[in-house]
């Protein structure tokens, strides 16, 4: 029996070389050791890793020796037999033998040829590679063109396509539902806390694509915003606004973003918080020299509190009346406020005189003051901004009594405010209440004649009982005329002859004397002027009103600017307090200017100041933190 | 004509002047100095530009600085292209790396003040940031271009990366002999080495220079408690040098790994930068 062997390898330049051999057995082995019939120095293979055996030359029986077995036809097995007619192909670690019958048909005996070839590398590094790949980082990571697409394309899809598409499914809807929509992140920063439930809804205030935000947008919420000023005034005040500035409007109008939209000062997306408090600039960029373009306008030029600011103008009574006739006037100067009512605050504030004296005596100050203070006649309003008129039977009262008597422990008072009720009380007064009755006048008994004469009792006691009408009549006319209950406060219009039509200057209480701009007392309730102790009750009403040294009602006791001036100066003046424009004024004012807008925590902060205002404790846990806070 | 040869001896020493000096010295420091004027300028102009109520993207001041900005990023860009072709003299490909290198520096003040400082969860901070990235990939090329050719040229000593290949191959082979008179247990020791792509490992071992799967050291460590015959001490001896040979290949994969791997985050991130600016500048319109 003969196997016909034969061994194919190549050489370094890929030639191939076959050595042929024939072994002559019946039985072959095949293995790693040299001393086997077939010698494949292969590490996969055992030392003695298979015996093949042929019987009749055609038929080869292939047996594992030892554990590791082979592969026949791609098949793992311990054991084949395979007819070499029919061929097959064995592998054996990194060999491949191929099993076919030789020299059939040539007058000879055939003989079973196995042709071995090495298939596998004996090692990895031995492949063959392409070196600028092999030491490159290819393989490691995607290309460069493949990461730069895929990058492209996602941050494309993110950021330009689903914020399109979020806008273009909402378009036309009032409000997009809660969550998150993909052009939220083109936002280019939080809105101001007032917006902030808006960060979700676009659309809101950018309702068309590539269009600038309109004025529309805003006031289909803010709908009763006052202009400024009508539109051509404003630009009028505004004057030449230079090169530079005409050609970045033209710019801007070119784009569509016309001149004078709220977003122009009301700039949005500038962070978290309050919208930020409109910088003085802002008004003075106008109002600093606006007589030379407004050359009609009756406001004086103002571009900083506390160097260019016209004096107050507030709106006094220049004559008395029903209704007053008002007039704005200068401050500055002597000003008088006629409103109809004699009062002499010197008198009332000395801290020694009768007056002082009384208000101890009547214990009215419950303060342990000296002598009178402002706060008991002048009340706040409850927005504390304010006082509230003087009430006479509130705040006059107890020391200027208008009782006539005492009615079993009542006091009977006159109408204050009711000047022909006052003149018919007195007369019914005088008729009502005879004189009292003297002892000696006797009962019902019959008296004797000559009682009746001069200077007895009768006579005097029923004379007076008979001129009693006319008592009353003077007492009215006392009580209208100097030293009476109503003419050291009023004044009296006195009727004609034969009339009893008294009548009484109407007074009218001026509570706020400067509509335009606005003053918060309560920011006022504690003063400390630079240079100065810091003061608060009346003290601090007397550092800016000179009530204790004016003797007359009509004299007007405002501060004038220089007095405002100690502590407040414009913004970035150094003074103890600075005040921008906006600290007193309101830009969208209607007729009669409000309290100009504040930030809110500005806003939280000064209430919370004021609940606090003379609380040392607060018992309730929860009241507690929000007095702290 | 005639050069004196004092004159041609200058315009050598010139000469020699240009060819050896680097990108970043290029022209005595011509861009640099650019650099320097750009950001006095823009640094200044910010400060005494007054914008209500405080710097931002969308003033003119800010719409200037974001228009200079992109058109600096697209003409950055354009050194791809560039450096396809390359020519000599005033636009040399040198002179366009150096202004590429320092106009690019001067994009992280021109546009940081474009930002006005005002970054956000949005996609002008994405690109921003993005921007941000390129650069600093930039300068981490630019420093390991200054720094690892030195230590590569060290390793490889005065091998190429095909002797540093086959000096694995011949080693291989050896192994290989070696170890056939070796029972299999044993011989499976070998083949785990030899069956080990001296390439493989994952992209953090080829810039960290570990490889705690390397089949060498395995088998050397196991061999190291193995027998002492003969057969096994010269497979011991083998892979030993195998192993030392890995280490140089490894080392020299490492440090060209360094040197290339900033390219990966420059050039896609480019390409994601310019496709957020496009969004950027898209939305700013959109949402006017």
């Amino acid at each position: 029996m003969t196997f016909l062997i034969r061994r194919i390898s190549t050489t370094a330049d890929g030639r191939e070389i076959v050595r042929t051999a024939n072994i002559a057995k019946a039985q072959l082995t095949l293995g790693r050791d040299a001393a086997n019939d077939i010698h494949l120095p292969d590490l996969a293979l055992d030392p003695q890793h298979a015996v093949l055996t042929s019987n009749d030359g055609r038929h080869v029986l292939v047996r594992a020796s030892g554990g590791l077995r082979f592969g026949l036809n791609g098949q793992s097995v311990s054991e084949a037999n395979i007819d070499a007619g029919d061929g097959a192909e064995l592998r054996f670690g990194g060999h491949r033998i191929t099993v076919a019958l030789d020299g059939e048909g040539e007058g000879q005996a055939p003989a079973i040829a196995l042709t071995i070839l090495r298939t596998d590398e004996l090692s990895h590094s031995a492949l063959d590679r392409d070196e600028a790949d092999a030491f490159s980082m290819r393989g490691l990571l995607p290309g460069r063109r493949v990461s730069a697409w895929a990058f492209a394309l996602l941050v494309f899809a993110a950021f330009l396509i689903a914020p399109i598409w979020a806008y273009t499914s909402y378009r036309g809807v009032e409000e997009r539902p809660q969550g998150y929509h993909a052009d939220m992140s083109w936002t280019s920063g939080p809105l101001s806390s007032a917006h902030a439930d808006l960060s979700g809804d676009c659309q809101s205030c950018h309702t068309r694509a590539f269009e600038p935000v309109t004025d529309n947008a805003c006031k289909s919420c803010h709908e009763d915003v006052h202009d400024h000023a009508p539109v051509a005034r404003q630009l009028l005040a505004r004057g030449d606004p230079g090169a530079w500035r005409a050609s970045l409007i033209r710019i801007g109008e070119m784009f569509g973003r016309a001149q004078g939209r709220c977003v122009d000062c009301h700039t949005e997306h500038e962070g978290a918080g309050p919208m930020p408090a409109t910088a003085q600039q802002f008004c003075s960029d106008c109002h600093g020299d606006m007589n030379q373009r407004l050359t009609d306008t009756p406001l004086g030029n103002a571009a900083d509190f506390g160097t260019l600011h016209p004096q107050f103008r507030p709106l006094v009574q220049t004559l008395p009346g029903d209704p007053a006739s008002m007039r704005r006037v200068n401050l500055a100067g002597n000003v008088t406020d006629q409103n109809g009512l004699k009062f002499p605050h010197n008198l009332h504030m000395q801290p020694d005189g009768g007056v002082a004296r009384m208000a101890r005596n009547l214990r009215i100050n419950t303060g342990g003051g000296q002598g009178m203070e402002c706060a008991n006649c002048h009340r706040p309003t409850a927005d504390r901004t304010r006082f509230e008129p003087v009430d006479m039977e509130r705040d006059c009262q107890s020391c200027h009594s208008l009782t006539i008597e005492n009615v079993g422990g009542i006091n009977r008072t006159l109408r204050h405010g009711q000047p022909d009720q006052v003149v018919a009380d007195l007369y019914a007064f005088y008729r009502s209440t005879p004189p009292d009755r003297p002892m000696n006048l006797g009962g019902m008994a019959r008296r004797r004649p000559g009682q009746f004469a001069e200077g007895q009792v009768y006579n005097i006691y029923f004379r007076e009982t008979a001129r009693r009408p006319s008592r009353a009549e003077d007492a009215v006319r006392a009580v209208f005329s100097r030293g009476g209950a109503c003419y050291d406060c009023h004044t009296i219009y006195a009727p004609g002859a034969g009339s009893n039509r008294w009548r009484v200057q109407k007074v009218h209480q001026t509570s706020r004397y400067m509509l335009h701009g606005w003053f918060d007392h309560a920011d006022h309730l504690r003063m400390a002027v630079p240079g100065q102790a810091s003061r608060t009750g009346s003290p601090a009403c007397l550092s800016c009103h000179n009530a204790d040294r004016t003797a007359t009602a009509s004299q007007l006791m405002l501060p004038d600017i220089a007095s405002c001036r100690r502590c407040h100066g414009g913004e970035n003046s150094g003074k103890a307090v600075e005040s921008p424009c906006a600290s007193c004024h309101e830009y969208h004012q209607g007729p009669r200017a409000g309290a100009p807008w504040q930030p809110s925590d500005e806003r939280h902060r000064r209430d919370n100041d004021r609940r606090r205002e003379g609380v040392t404790s607060v018992t309730d846990a929860i009241l507690r933190r929000l007095y702290a806070g | 004509m005639a050069r004196t040869p004092r004159r041609a001896a200058a315009q050598d020493e010139r000469q020699r002047d240009t060819l050896h000096t680097g990108f970043l010295a290029y022209a005595n420091f011509r861009w640099l100095k650019i650099l320097a004027v750009i950001c006095v300028v823009a640094i200044a102009s910010y400060l005494l530009i007054d914008i209500t109520p405080r710097h931002n993207g969308g003033s003119w001041y800010g719409y200037t600085l974001g228009t200079v900005g992109a058109l600096l990023i697209l003409w950055l860009t354009m050194l791809g292209v560039r450096k396809r072709a390359m020519t000599a003299g005033g636009w040399s490909l040198k002179a366009w790396v150096s202004a590429h290198v320092y106009l690019g520096l001067s994009l992280i003040v021109i546009a940081t003040l474009h930002t006005g400082f005002q970054l956000g969860w949005n996609v002008h901070t994405l690109a921003w940031t993005l921007m941000m990235l390129v650069i600093a990939s930039g300068i981490w090329g630019i420093s390991v271009y200054a720094t690892l050719p030195a230590a590569l040229s060290n390793n490889r000593d005065e091998r190429t990366q095909a002797q540093m290949l086959d000096d694995i191959r011949s080693l291989d082979r050896q192994i290989h002999e070696a170890a056939q008179p070796l029972p299999p247990e044993e011989a499976a020791i070998a083949i785990a080495s030899l069956d080990q792509d001296p390439f493989a490992g994952s992209l953090w071992a080829r810039l960290s220079g570990r490889y705690p799967k390397c089949a060498t050291a395995a088998a050397l460590a196991q061999l190291r408690y193995g027998g002492d015959d003969a057969a096994m001490e010269k497979l011991s001896g083998l892979l030993n040098r195998k192993n030392a040979a890995l280490g140089r290949l490894r080392r020299h994969l490492k440090l060209k790994a360094l040197l290339e791997i900033w390219l990966y985050v420059h050039v896609p991130l480019t390409f994601a930068l310019i496709a957020a600016l496009s969004a950027h500048i898209i939305s700013v319109f959109f949402y006017w």
